[in-house]
């Protein structure tokens, strides 16, 4: 049985539907990046793992916790009850494109308010773990500024610090790097690969093939709605067997 | 001068009446606002409908019209309820500018980004703790402005309440331009809602700059 189970997923937004049928399995650990062009439902799927989507059908069963089955015979997901399915999802942090920190509080109040709020924490308690974090995102200094004050870099490994915070056990990304200038990207992907490092389990939606290739033990194309094509890294980006692949990734490189 | 001296005090007598409905109706009004534009936009449709109804009606029809439906309507719908004249002014003055406030209140809330939800939702806060740590402290500073603007009209309404004989400022102010048919003390009362809104207004853009410390 995997870490996390993602079975037959489907998911329609009115009368688009945005997931086909997708089932991913991922290994405690294992870093998965999923690639793929926009609109292919990749977010929507990351999404739908940690809750700010409710799928339509299929399962989510996350380290043996059934979060949501459908039953034989039926089109419709049944979720556990709403204690639970909080329960699963606190084992996962969660980055966004656009960090969404809370632009009323400091860096480190970010940080501190989740396990304040969420666990009950005394500020006392967390204070060394967030220190440790601050410091290993390498923004320590920063911590009673603003986040409107930090660049989009550093606001996102802000994001990570505070995700972490939580203790999650799995960690997912979407697009982590897509709203920010180039020169910004490489000091959020380092922060990821660290992780990686340390054995994290993630996966990352992300548009950075180079990355991708780079972090992931697995690359997953979507496109359309359903998984095109995975595998290791080296076998997608250099021998893709999918047509859709094959364009995809060659319209990216042409830049 | 001499009459300045005599007829100041006698306006200052109406001060107690007017502040004292204008301070409880902030402290009232506001928190009930702000738990009316939350009801405004719930996902309970029968609690949406229902402050959505309340709302019309409240900004729908005159202020002066619920003051006198409170005091001498009442006691024909409840049979032999009366009020005296403070209580069934406050009612109408809290269940008005609560509406109001809940209509600024309700702006604000839908103002602020859907990532600051499911920013507090991933890290596993519920609705209520999103509601209170993140959205509602980020709304406070967005509706300060307007919150201003309806706290300044709100002194200027309590004049309202001369309807119901209670001697506010602009009550008594008239009875002496009557009596002494001398116009002078109009002028001191619009001194004594001046230096009020004076006060407001710097309390309001004291407010303004310590929520300045964070862009966003």
């Amino acid at each position: 049985m995997s870490f996390i189970e993602m079975d037959h997923i489907r998911k329609s937004f009115g009368n688009l539907e945005v997931l086909k049928d997708v089932s991913l399995h991922v290994e405690a650990g294992e870093v998965v990046s999923i690639i793929g062009p926009s609109g292919s439902g990749k977010s929507t799927f990351l999404r739908c793992l940690c809750q700010l989507e409710t799928i339509n059908s299929g399962s989510i069963v996350v380290d043996g916790k059934t979060m949501a089955s459908t039953p034989a015979g039926s089109q419709r997901a049944v979720y556990a009850p709403a204690a639970d399915v909080r329960a699963i999802c606190r084992r996962m942090g969660m980055c966004f494109q656009h960090f969404n920190l809370f632009p009323h509080m400091t860096v480190l109040d970010n940080i501190l308010e989740a396990p304040r709020v969420v666990k009950k924490m005394k500020t006392e308690e967390i204070m060394p773990q967030a220190e440790e974090l601050l410091k290993k995102v390498g923004l320590w200094e920063k911590r009673d500024t603003y986040p409107s004050r930090l660049s989009g870099g550093q606001q996102q490994r802000v994001a990570i610090a505070r995700s972490l915070a939580m203790d999650p056990d799995i960690m997912l990304f979407d697009e982590p790097t897509s709203a920010l200038d180039p020169e910004l990207t490489g000091e959020v992907l380092r922060t990821i690969q660290q992780l990686a490092d340390e054995n994290m389990t993630m996966i990352i939606v992300t548009h950075e093939m180079a990355f991708a290739k780079e972090v992931a033990d697995r690359v997953i194309f979507m496109a359309d709605g359903i998984i095109q094509e995975q595998g290791k890294p080296e076998d997608v980006f250099e021998h893709p067997q999918n047509e859709r692949t094959q364009s995809f990734l060659q319209s990216m490189l042409r830049f | 001068m001499d009459y300045l001296i005599q007829i100041v005090p006698a306006v200052a007598a109406g001060l107690k009446i007017t502040l004292q409905i204008f301070v409880i109706t902030i402290v009232l009004s506001l928190p009930l606002g702000i738990l009316m534009a939350v009801g405004r936009i719930s996902k309970i449709a029968i609690l949406r409908k229902t402050m959505y109804a309340y709302i019309y009606v409240m900004r729908g029809t005159p202020l002066m019209l619920q003051i006198l439906f409170i005091y001498y309507g009442l006691p024909f719908i409840i049979d032999g309820f009366t009020l005296p004249a403070f209580p069934a002014a406050i009612i109408a003055f809290v269940f008005n500018y609560a509406a109001y406030f809940a209509e600024i209140f309700r702006g604000g809330i839908q103002s602020i980004d859907r990532g600051q939800y499911e920013g507090a939702k991933v890290l596993g806060m519920t609705y209520i703790q999103t509601m209170r740590r993140i959205i509602l402290p980020q709304v406070v500073k967005r509706v300060l402005p307007p919150v201003s603007n309806e706290t300044i009209n709100l002194l200027k309404d309590t004049s309202l309440v001369y309807i119901l004989a209670m001697n506010d400022i602009l009550r008594i102010t008239r009875s002496i331009v009557q009596r002494d048919f001398d116009t002078t003390a109009f002028l001191v009362a619009a001194v004594f809602y001046l230096f009020f809104t004076f006060i407001l207004t710097k309390v309001f853009g004291y407010l303004e700059k310590r929520y300045a410390v964070y862009d966003e």
